[in-house]
């Protein structure tokens, strides 16, 4: 009767039935809490998969073999087992269920890529930030690439950049209060295209910060929700340091220059690079010994704002100065040059 | 008259009446041996005639001479009466004034819109083709440095010479100003007839004069907070870089309007003066421009005009 069922369910779902069966003949000794390997160096390593992980991740239909192609016979003792390799289904124009994109070629660009090619020890594959057995879509929140689960994914290596963006006010907003508005690691080193700041097409280089902070800072409707205006990046392009740096002047302020980059933070927080106690140091990085005057008054301050004060009645001083005086002395030179035709004109005709 | 043909048929007609007269006289026989002694007479008139000539050339040229030189006198007066009288209206030190100041001012209108307008396809342009920001950067330094020169000269120009001082009094606007800015509309409107009458300087030229004041004092003053940005953000709040970017941003397009079409109309592109006014360059003014352009000051000079002389040794 047993038998009997199995057959039925293997004659209408083959591959499933026989990934069970594959993932089944693993499991019996990879389901051992403390199963592991030694490896050349002699460091142990642990072989453990925990099944239900297996189960729900978006391999599940996979046999263990497609990925651990090396592995040929049970036992393996004696085999050289390598690195599960992803390119074997990822890769752009596969139409086998892997999921096309310009993402993988974009990975060996990289700063990663290119120090994986390297053989940098160091250097993540992709299994290091979408996990092994746990690959879940970067929607599922137990996926290591949700964006909530990025800082800690990226901060297993980087560090020191996880803790000062723990602390941030980007950090605190995601990590504390879960508001999921906020940029993580990748909404600005990018997820697969991440580069050195030094190269040109990298996201965070000196003159795309600017257009990689007003991603967000320029959407009207997202900062409303923060109660914060676009202003500041309109003030910032219109300002001498965001022109100057879009003509490709290298050594002007863009917005991290001031404002920091994982450290962001509040004005009114004290360890704020804004914060008026911290503005002449902040300045002073490229404006030498500057004081306390720097920090008295704002810098994003936008001369059509009412707000602003005495620039905006200069401003709108300005503004009827010059249309005034310019309609007035266009009013004369038409009404000059009419006249001026008209007269050579007569001229012409007394001559005749 | 062709006097080529002239020149041939004198001495020509001359001998002519010599061989007629001697044939009157003898009798010359006919055939080879008439033709030889015809032909004699004929050379031998030749001779005497330019024997005659050649002694009397002093009291032939003294006879003509008065006549050609009374026709020739008439032509070179005649003609063109009014070019003896110029008038010096720009010296060399008011031209020069002018020329620092215009080259100043188109490398800072060249080197500063491109910031203004950085958003523009022109500004990148531009700012490619001047080697980038840090060289128009250093331009715009050098514009400012002439301007202000030429600034600063000006003052003492207006304050220590003579010159200076009395070009200046005839600068400041007058009541009679505000008439002619009307009656000229009602010229140029057809409801009168008669033109304004101005003095040196006409009220256009005026506002020319003092448009430029007012830009130096804006844009020298807020150009110096910004150039020495460092020294006034340490010693004054930050607004003062603000008020002093938004002036000199602002008034720049305005001078700089200003200049691209009331003044390049007024000095060079309107109607009587198109394509250039040429005072500028050289100083001059003719008689008949200065009784179109500026009457009072003409009458002034004519009626004076010996005094003006002699102030002028």
């Amino acid at each position: 009767m047993k038998s009997k069922f199995i057959l039925l369910i293997l004659l209408f779902s083959p591959s499933f039935v026989f990934s069970q069966n594959q993932i089944r003949k693993c499991i019996i000794c990879h389901q051992k809490p403390n199963i592991h390997k030694v490896m050349a160096t002699g460091i142990e390593r642990s072989v453990y998969v925990d099944k239900k992980v297996l189960k729900n991740s978006v391999h599940r239909n996979l046999k263990c073999q497609d990925c651990h192609v090396d592995v040929t016979s049970i036992p393996h003792q004696g085999l050289k087992i390598g690195r599960v390799n992803c390119a074997r289904c990822h890769f752009n124009g596969n139409n086998l269920g892997a999921p096309n994109s310009p993402m993988y070629q974009q990975f060996w660009e990289s700063v990663h890529g290119k120090k994986f090619k390297a053989d940098d020890p160091g250097a993540p594959r992709c299994q290091t930030c979408h996990g092994g057995h746990n690959v879940f879509k970067p929607s599922d929140s137990r996926s290591t690439v949700y964006k909530k689960n990025v800082p800690a994914t990226c901060g297993r290596c980087h560090k020191k950049e996880l803790k000062d963006y723990s602390g941030s006010i980007h950090g605190v907003a995601i990590l504390q209060k879960g508001i999921l508005n906020v940029p993580v690691c990748t909404d600005c080193h990018g997820k697969h295209d991440v580069y050195s700041s030094n190269m040109s097409a990298s996201h965070t280089s000196k003159q795309n910060v600017p257009d990689t902070c007003s991603s967000c800072h320029d959407n009207y409707s997202l900062m409303r929700k923060f109660k914060l205006t676009t202003e500041q990046v309109h003030t910032y392009t219109g300002s001498f340091h965001g022109i100057a740096l879009r003509f490709g002047e290298k050594t002007v302020a863009n917005c991290a220059s001031c404002h920091g980059t994982h450290n962001i933070r509040k004005q009114d927080d004290p360890a704020s690079s804004i914060n008026p106690v911290n503005i002449p140091k902040t300045c002073g990085q490229c404006h030498k010994g500057a004081n306390k005057n720097f920090a008295k008054g704002k810098i994003h301050l936008n001369p059509e704002n009412k707000d602003s004060g005495l620039v905006y009645y200069i401003s709108n001083f300005f503004f009827w100065l010059t249309t005034l005086t310019m309609l007035a002395l266009f009013a004369h030179i038409l009404l000059d040059l009419r006249r001026k035709l008209k007269e050579k004109k007569e001229e012409k005709e007394t001559h005749k | 008259m062709n006097t080529e043909k002239l020149k041939e048929s004198i001495s020509l007609r001359v001998a002519d009446s010599v061989l007629k007269k001697i044939a009157g006289d003898l009798a010359i026989p006919r055939g080879r041996a008439g033709r030889r002694l015809r032909r004699e007479a004929e050379n031998l008139a030749y001779i005497e005639i330019d024997r005659l000539v050649t002694t009397m050339s002093d009291e032939i040229a003294g006879a003509v001479q008065p006549r050609v030189e009374a026709r020739i006198r008439q032509i070179l007066f005649a003609d063109k009466p009014e070019e003896s009288r110029m008038f010096n209206r720009f010296s060399l030190n008011i031209r020069t004034q002018h020329w620092v100041m215009a080259v100043s001012v188109i490398i800072l209108v060249i080197t500063g819109m491109p910031i203004k307008f950085s958003n523009a396809a022109f500004s990148a342009f531009i700012l490619k083709l001047l080697g980038g920001i840090e060289v128009s950067r250093v331009l715009h330094r050098i514009g400012a440095t002439g301007l202000i020169f030429v600034s600063v000269y000006h003052l003492f120009f207006i304050i220590f010479t003579k010159e200076g001082r009395a070009n200046f009094k005839l600068m400041i606007p007058t009541p009679k100003d505000a008439a002619d800015i009307l009656m000229n509309i009602r010229y140029f409107l057809g409801r009168s007839r008669e033109k304004p009458k101005f003095g040196r300087y006409s009220y256009i030229e005026k506002f020319d004069y003092w448009a430029v004041y007012w830009g130096c004092i804006v844009m020298i003053c807020s150009g110096t907070v910004l150039w020495f940005n460092n020294f006034f953000m340490h010693n004054f709040p930050l607004l003062i870089q603000h008020v002093a970017k938004i002036m000199h941003s602002d008034e720049a397009l305005l001078a700089t309007l200003a200049i691209v079409f009331w003044h390049m109309y007024n000095a060079h592109l309107n109607p009587s003066k198109f394509p250039a006014n040429m005072v500028i360059f050289t100083g001059k003014l003719s008689e008949e421009e200065m009784i179109e352009e500026h009457p009072l000051e003409y009458e002034q000079l004519t009626g004076h005009r010996e005094e003006d002389q002699d102030e002028k040794k």
